[in-house]
């Protein structure tokens, strides 16, 4: 009876201090304890003596391609090897923990994936990132200059290093433009276009729509802007306005569009969803614009649209516009908690920059890399074993190749604003012009409010 | 040493030896975050540089009319899911208890599992079945009452049909489960005793089981107020992210996220949290109070 | 099969016994719906599921166990996901779980204990310290408890994620409204019988807890192996991850990997509802009635 009356007092009252050591204790001895069982979950690459550095990421097979570039370097370069341990973690999760650590002052890793969208959030004065200017200046002329400005602070400090162009191309279904006859090849302005749509509404019956248009992203609104040479962000110290003759033109031209039954508004709000995969594969809509990143989303979800879609540049609203735009992207960073940043920047930047690094990136990725000095490169562009150069009409960058000789790529930024700014896009503007059929001009003056007081 | 053990087993400090874990828990990992999340609320904090603003934070709060929409939204969906997730369970629980029921264990394990499902596959299923598109789910169904197919998630009514039909079907089993282990409490004594009264099946639901069950209604109301209030990850599902058309799906905590950490502004997203607490806070405070539970004695 | 055990014991309840089992037919029908879609999505590839819809379409001809083949691992080189991750997180988030619920259910029953048997004079404070840490947002906690769980070295480790939530407040109150409808008379019994405070905590409370203690279990397990947010922040080592964790870096901007995703999430569900399965008895068990005349 004693002992029990002890055991339960002692249980009562230590039950708040037991659990802390016990379990401190096990959990650290399990880490030294398993690396070698487990050597399949977790990835470090490199040799033991190599500098050790820690990275991550929101796309697996990001961390895969960076593990394939460390061996590759610690075999180039045996007297400065790299180790990496690669993590990758959840999107949205990611972001909110390398925020928390570098808030935190602790816990960062020194090496990381953002996003774009999620840059500016360390933009700044305070920036928490290694500026990597000095380490992209071997690659800095051959690069897309677009592409290296939206990873830079205001002053033109180099902070990330991009991955993909994203150049926004035009995707159209061939099959059913040559089912009724139609002539896609020759569109080369917006106007072309509309009328493109009028001939396919009446062909078909109304049943195939020339295209979708997105209430739930801004797509259309950046290839407008950049056809203009505007930005409604402003650039990086620019002030923000979104009542631009672009977007107003853009926008009225869609409304009449659906109005007259040529276009229909992107089911679930934009065609990268399940719904939108779902009217291309069907043929409900013959084209739309979309980054060239769109490509994987055939081949992983679509495969049966092989050989079926054609892809060509936007078209214009003047002749001698620009045509395209980089849209999405992510951009890696080296962050002020890195012990050997010179390295990590080094390694990095050859790493995401260097031929050997974009073969990897076009070949297993599938982006439209940024190094041009590689576009024209035959057996790098142009090789058939690479899944894209067989499953449309056209290699892609034949495309590519088209936009860099008309100078056609264009640049819409994200800045701090952007968060904002396209969220009242997205859920307010666009839906409002779209789908209720509101004035353009009273839409955006309204948006433009919006902006100015969140900001003010 | 036998002082001791007879101090710490009388009845005066017992307690306070029981609620020590809690004591401490509440001092070592709420106190200080809390205070800090407060103190950050008047600050602005940009990678370990902190600035005082102020109620900078709470004045802009005071003029933005998407948190006041947020706002209005939370309470809307907080007011919603308790008028259905109190009586709408506690009826199943009471019917699933009655020996009217065959197969409970099959119907209570299917109205279980949904809140076991990962909330990205719930989201997705929810999105699909109420897709815009032909051949979704509900345009089917409406196709069947002779109706044209609608864009569910782009107007309020319909769109907060889906809400709430997720929330219902998230939770339904659990409020079952909460309410089951409460109707256990009750002494079956007390029923005997009312069949041998002749007492209708109506009237020992209103007289024994109403009454006796009250403390988990309360538990079950004072938890909903909070989750209602704090609702956003069903609203970033159905809309595949913190945006929804005109902001019909906009919460409090969505508006934390997004105009706070999305924005990496910790001290803005700090004085949203900090109104949703006192909100909550207010409601539950009341809410006992009104039913008696801070009273020192309850019997 | 429920309507002819119905029809077999014949009794003036038929009718109801109908009514309310054709209900929970009903409810479960709409309830089981997107379940069983679910689950035959996952037999089938997740483009299928991401260009046609939810479907209930049991055609077995399309069907196929890719999906539960590349989660396991004999799926070949094709595979998008190391299996051996896979199980390893799976293992983590059992062991979290059960650490969790054991952990947090003993301390909260002691609390509550503490808060409901006993007149003294903070009760009524403490009472609403419990409340109001109910209603704090995560978010505002977030950061501070992230420095001091990192300054208190328990990052990367399972106290860390743990310790903080030990004292869940929700739960601590579920067994507190639970024990407040319990007579105290049985305590007083007891304490003359020369029982200790504590041992009467253990044995003479603690057995007539048992349905609060059951649901709390289930209601605990659940929350444990779903919650993302704070593991998350506190994990920072792929070899640590929970199953939730790793199976949402199937879905990035990039496009989602649907097939390992909705296959997972199925398999996921297994351990959990075993749980349920294991405790519900104990619900169904509740209190029995001689034991507490008074």
């Amino acid at each position: 009876m004693k002992s029990k009356k002890i055991l339960a007092a002692a249980t009562a009252a230590l039950m708040a201090f037991s659990p802390i050591s016990v379990m401190a204790e096990s959990t650290e001895a399990s880490t030294e304890a398993s690396t070698e069982g487990e050597a399949t979950a977790v990835t470090t690459v490199g040799p033991e003596n190599g500098t050790k550095f820690e990275m991550w990421s929101f796309v697996d097979v990001h961390n895969e391609f960076y593990g394939k570039m460390v061996d590759l370097w610690n075999k180039q370069n045996p007297d400065k090897p790299v180790t990496i341990t690669f993590t990758t973690y959840p999107y949205s999760d990611m972001h909110n923990k390398l925020m928390m650590s570098l808030q935190a002052g602790e816990g960062a890793p020194d090496m990381c994936d953002v996003e774009i969208g999620q840059f500016p959030n360390y933009t700044g004065e305070n920036c928490p990132l290694y500026p990597l200017t000095d380490a992209l200046a071997p690659y800095e002329d051959k690069m897309v200059k677009s592409r290296l400005d939206v990873y830079s602070q205001a002053d033109g400090t180099r902070i990330g290093v991009p991955t993909h162009v994203g150049a926004s191309v035009m995707y159209w279904n061939a099959e059913i433009f040559e089912k009724y006859g139609l002539d896609y090849k020759s569109v080369k302005t917006w106007d072309d276009y509309t009328k493109l749509g009028e001939q396919l509404k009446e062909a078909s019956n109304g049943e195939v729509y020339l295209t979708s248009v997105d209430t739930g992203g801004t797509d259309w609104m950046w290839v407008a802007m950049a056809e203009y040479g505007e930005d409604w962000t402003g650039g990086p110290d620019g002030e923000v306005n979104v009542e631009l003759d672009s977007v107003k033109k853009m926008l009225t031209m869609q409304q009449q569009w659906l109005k007259d039954g040529i276009a229909m508004v992107s089911t679930d709000g934009h065609v990268d969803l399940e719904a939108g995969y779902k009217n291309i594969s069907e043929g409900k809509i013959a084209s739309f614009p979309k980054a060239m990143w769109f490509m994987s989303r055939f081949v992983n979800y679509m495969p049966e649209m092989k050989g079926k879609y054609d892809i060509t540049t936007i078209p214009v609203f003047e002749d001698g516009q620009k045509c395209s735009v980089g849209i999405g992207g992510t951009g890696t960073v080296v962050t002020n908690q890195c012990k050997n940043p010179e390295l990590a920047a080094e390694w990095l930047t050859w790493a995401k920059c260097s031929k050997e690094g974009e073969e990897h990136i076009w070949n297993d990725l599938g982006f439209d890399v940024c190094n041009k000095s590689l576009w024209s490169d035959k057996a790098f562009a142009y090789d058939k074993s690479n899944v894209y150069n067989t499953f449309f009409r056209v290699m892609p960058y034949e495309v590519l190749n088209e936009l860099a000789d008309k100078d056609a790529i264009g640049t819409v930024y994200t800045t701090s604003v952007s968060p904002t700014l396209n969220d009242y896009i997205n859920t307010t503007t666009l839906n409002e012009v779209l789908e209720e059929g509101k004035d353009v001009d009273e839409a955006l003056a309204e948006a433009q409010d919006y902006v100015d007081m969140e900001i003010g | 040493m036998y002082k001791i053990k007879k101090a710490l087993n009388s009845q005066k400090v017992a307690p306070f030896v029981f609620v020590l874990p809690f004591i401490l828990s509440l001092l070592i990992f709420w106190a200080y975050p809390l205070i800090s999340g407060i103190v950050m609320s008047f600050q602005n904090i940009d990678f370990g540089v902190k600035v005082w603003v102020g109620p900078a934070h709470y004045l802009k709060l005071a003029h933005d009319k998407f948190f006041r929409i947020a706002v209005w939204n939370s309470i809307e969906y907080m007011a919603l899911t308790l008028l259905l997730m109190i009586p709408i369970p506690l009826l199943l629980a009471v019917l699933m208890e009655s020996r009217l029921t065959k197969a409970k264990g099959v119907w209570k394990v299917i109205m279980y599992i949904p809140a076991l499902t990962s909330v990205v596959i719930s989201g997705m299923l929810f999105r699909m079945m109420f897709s815009e598109a032909d051949g979704s789910q509900m345009n089917r169904l409406l196709e069947w009452f002779g109706k044209a197919p609608i864009a569910w998630l782009k107007s309020k009514p319909t769109a907060w049909v889906a809400l709430l039909l997720l929330c219902m079907w998230r939770w339904t089993g659990v409020n079952i489960l909460y309410f089951l282990s409460g109707l256990k409490s009750i002494d079956d004594v007390l029923y005997e005793a009312a069949d041998i009264d002749g007492a209708s099946a109506r009237q020992k639901f209103w007289y024994i089981t109403l009454p006796l069950i009250k403390p988990t209604t309360i538990y079950v109301v004072t938890i909903s107020v909070y989750a209602g209030l704090a609702m956003f990850l069903e609203s970033f599902m159905l809309w595949n992210g913190n945006s929804s058309p005109k902001n019909i799906g906009l919460t409090i905590v969505g508006y934390l996220y997004k105009r706070g950490i999305e924005k990496n502004d910790i001290g803005y997203a700090c004085a949203v949290g900090v109104i949703l607490l006192i909100i909550a806070l207010a409601i539950n405070t009341i809410q006992l109070v009104a039913t008696g539970t801070f009273k020192k004695e309850e019997r | 099969m429920t309507a002819s055990t119905a029809k077999v014991r014949i009794s003036h309840h038929t009718a109801g016994t109908i009514i309310s089992t054709g209900l929970f037919a009903i409810i479960g029908f709409f309830i089981a719906f997107p379940l069983v879609a679910g689950l035959l999505a996952s037999f089938h590839p997740g483009r299928e599921l991401v260009q046609n819809g939810l479907s209930l379409n049991l055609d077995f001809k399309t069907m196929t166990l890719n999906n539960y083949k590349y989660l396991f691992g004999f799926g070949g080189g094709d595979s998008k996901v190391d299996s051996a991750k896979y199980f390893l997180w799976y293992k983590n988030s059992l062991v979290l779980t059960i650490t969790t619920v054991i952990l947090t259910l003993l301390v909260c029953y002691f609390v509550a204990y503490g808060l409901t048997m006993y007149n003294f004079k903070l009760r009524g404070f403490l009472l609403f310290l419990v409340i109001a840490t109910m209603c704090v947002p995560f978010e505002i906690l977030m950061l501070p408890l992230y420095q001091e769980v990192t300054g208190m070295k328990l990052i990367n480790t399972n106290a860390g994620v743990i310790l903080p939530g030990l004292c869940a407040a929700s739960t601590i109150f579920f067994f507190r409204q639970y024990m407040v409808t319990l007579p105290r008379e049985l305590l007083d019994a007891a304490r003359i019988d020369g029982c200790s405070e504590y041992g009467i905590s253990v044995r003479i409370m603690m057995p007539i807890t048992k349905p609060a203690f059951a649901s709390m279990a289930i209601l605990c397990a659940m929350g444990s192996w779903n919650n993302m947010l704070w593991p998350m922040l506190v994990f920072r080592d792929a070899k640590k991850f929970t199953l939730q964790i790793g199976l949402n870096t199937l879905l990035t901007p990039y496009g989602n990997n649907y097939d390992l995703l909705i296959a997972g999430s199925m398999f996921g569900i297994i351990p959990i509802l075993a749980v349920y399965l294991l405790f519900q008895k104990y619900l169904i068990e509740g209190m029995t009635a001689g034991a507490l005349k008074g």
